[in-house]
């Protein structure tokens, strides 16, 4: 019985996804039901993907992640702009530095006791400010013409993009379902005095949240840079509402202890079937905008609701008992 | 997450009653530089930027920062009062977009002056009544309610202006953003400094004032004493809203045109202006007077960083250092 419900629960992404899939396949079948433009969704959603694996596994632990916009841009400022220096320095050095912010986000939540969204706004602030001081708010062109095989190649059948991003669903899932690391982090977020008392340390399980965050931000960088063969200081500005809504959709909450990373990737595809279907059914750029920020909005609402009667219903079976 | 600001809440406003041992002459210091910091932090700037640059300690520069930061200030003022019953609106930066646009656009479909700055506001209004709304129907976080709007409302802006510049055309209308009392203040910084005044007077003296410092620090409790919680809360929004569209209108008026995203950043600033002035990030603590003098150092640094021929980029590097650091001291001392 239990398992039915966090079924039915986890399949609110799926249902999203089906219906979605259904209404732009009666809408424009001939275009939207063919294997390229399947192609096209799957490079699309490849980019936002990491980004929302972070922030499901920064909300997993009870936090929030604000900065991850901000960190892809850097890291795709970086991946393009030290290519001069070798192409691994500069991928190395982008996915180093999403790391980097991930720790100073984690240090900043745990050692300076800073609320976590206030945090990684204020680490958002700064790293905004190191990408309009690095790219001298001009768009930054790649020199090594192979790097554009991770955002653009293909293995096999496979976007290589595409790859990566499965390749970094199931580590994340064998790391959150299977591993002492990855269940403490539900426990953290689940009950923080229990979590505590249990003998986990709370500090380590957010650092290392946080810092799996900023580099997987990172990831998303270097994929758009390689995707784009470009970096400018314009990326990345609805980042983090997107990144925070496909989690949502994927079951986390914004109390923390809740989610799954198979869910969120359904998250993330719908919100890429969305607009795939809104761009083949020709709506204009400004309404496109529009519809996501409903959308976006109502998500928030939906999550706050569906947890105010989650607490409604744990106060009535406390009182029941 | 809110819960646990509540209580941080509480217990802040337990201590003062509980003055009971203790290292007193501690408290006592550490709320005199809880209380003053943004003024100590604004005099050292003013005394450091006098040394390192001759243009900083002129009237004439000094009246600049205060133009300056005008605009801002009233965004932060709205922002305060928000802060203080411990909500954010990140819709501000798009609604400073959309009032100007709607004033000028009205001032293009033949309104008067006076009409389309009163449709602007109205605009701002209409946008934090749903933010309120929205906030207070669902209980969802303010944060992403309010990023989520301002997403929306900018889009809105740009399909009213499909991303052109739009140019006022009421006559006298740059008065207001341009116009000087005896040749040399501003109206826009009087303007500022009166709102403040007011909203200071309103938050000590008023009932209405009185409810929003209950509001951030224990919401129940002003339930139970029969205190319009819910009201204050929607009118908070209104009000915040509504001041940002005021700051949207002079922005407008300065510059006799507007563009759809002219607010670009204003909600980080303001809520940094807000906090660097005192204003607690968890609600109850905090004034709008205070405000003012956070917006200034804002001002200082920033007027301090070009006349050192700091890149302008840069700025915004050094305005999230000086957040974080800030509440993390807030948080710090409060602690302490």
């Amino acid at each position: 019985m239990k398992r039915l419900l966090r079924l039915l629960e986890k399949r609110s992404a799926l249902i999203l996804l089906a219906v979605l899939v259904a209404a732009f396949a009666i809408g424009d079948s001939s275009t939207f039901l063919t294997g390229s433009n399947f192609e096209n969704i799957a490079r699309q959603i490849a980019l936002d993907a990491p980004m929302v694996f972070g922030e499901t596994i920064v909300l997993i632990v009870g936090g929030i992640d604000i900065s991850v916009g901000a960190v892809m841009a850097m890291s795709a400022a970086l991946a393009i702009g030290l290519q001069p220096y070798g192409t691994p320095v500069a991928v190395v050095a982008a996915l180093a530095f999403g790391a980097a912010v991930g720790v100073v986000n984690g240090i900043l939540v745990t050692r300076g006791r800073i609320v976590a969204f206030v945090a990684t706004l204020g680490t958002m602030s700064v790293v905004t400010g190191m990408v309009l001081t690095y790219t001298k708010q001009r768009p930054l062109v790649g020199t090594d013409e192979n790097f554009a095989w991770w955002g653009g190649g293909q293995i096999g059948p496979l976007p290589v993009p595409l790859v990566i991003v499965l390749i970094l669903l199931v580590a994340i899932w064998v790391l959150l379902e299977h591993t002492r690391a990855g269940r403490q982090l539900y426990a953290v977020g689940g009950n923080h005095d229990a979590a505590f008392l249990g003998g986990i340390s709370i500090n380590r399980a957010l650092v290392g949240a946080f810092t799996l965050s900023g580099f997987l931000a990172g990831v998303a960088g270097v994929l758009v840079a390689s995707r784009l063969d470009s970096a400018s200081s314009q990326l990345g500005g609805d980042a983090p509402l997107t990144a925070i809504a496909a989690a949502l959709i994927g079951g986390a909450s914004l109390l923390g202890g809740r989610g799954s990373i198979l869910a969120a990737f359904i998250g993330v595809l719908a919100l890429g079937v969305l607009s795939n279907g809104m761009d083949l059914l020709g709506i204009p750029t400004y309404t496109q905008i529009a519809i996501h920020a409903v959308i976006l909005v109502a998500i928030v609402a939906i999550d706050a609701l569906a947890t105010g009667l989650r607490r409604r219903n744990a106060a009535l079976l406390r009182i029941s008992e | 997450m809110t819960t646990s600001i509540k209580t941080a809440g509480q217990d802040e406003n337990l201590k003062p009653g509980l003055a009971t041992g203790g290292p007193e002459r501690l408290q006592v210091w550490l709320g005199f530089l809880r209380n003053n910091t943004a003024l100590l932090l604004l005099v050292a700037l003013i005394i450091a930027g006098s040394f390192a640059s001759p243009v900083f300690f002129t009237p004439r520069n000094l009246l600049n920062i205060l133009w300056a930061v005008s605009i801002l200030g009233v965004v932060a003022l709205g922002q305060t009062l928000l802060l203080l019953t411990c909500r954010f609106d990140m819709s501000v930066a798009a609604v400073v977009g959309f009032s100007g646009i709607v004033t000028v656009l009205a001032q293009i479909g033949g309104f008067g002056l006076y009409p389309s700055i009163a449709l602007g506001l109205l605009a701002g209004a209409a946008v934090g009544l749903c933010n309120g709304l929205l906030v207070l129907a669902t209980g969802a976080n303010p944060f992403l309610i309010t990023l989520g709007t301002n997403l929306l409302v900018y889009s809105i802006a740009l399909s009213l202006t499909h991303s052109k510049t739009l140019y006022a055309t009421a006559p006298g209308f740059n008065v207001l953003g341009r116009g000087q009392l005896f040749g040399f203040l501003h109206y826009s910084v009087i303007l500022l400094v009166v709102l403040a005044a007011v909203f200071e007077f309103v938050l000590r003296r008023t009932v209405f004032g009185r409810t929003i410092f209950v509001t951030g620090l224990n919401e129940t409790a002003g339930r139970l004493s029969g205190l319009r919680i819910q009201m204050t809360k929607l009118a908070a929004f209104v009000l915040c809203s509504t001041l940002a569209a005021l700051a949207g209108i002079i922005m407008t008026s300065r510059i006799n045109s507007t563009v759809a995203n002219s607010g670009f950043g204003m909600e980080f600033d303001s809520i940094i202006a807000a906090v660097l002035g005192g204003t607690s990030l968890f609600g109850g603590h905090g004034g709008t007077l205070r405000t003012l003098i956070g917006v200034l150092v804002l001002g200082v640094i920033n007027n301090l960083l070009v006349l050192l021929n700091v890149p302008i980029e840069a700025q915004q590097i050094a305005k999230g250092t000086v957040f974080l650091l800030v509440v993390w001291a807030d948080g710090a001392l409060r602690r302490g």
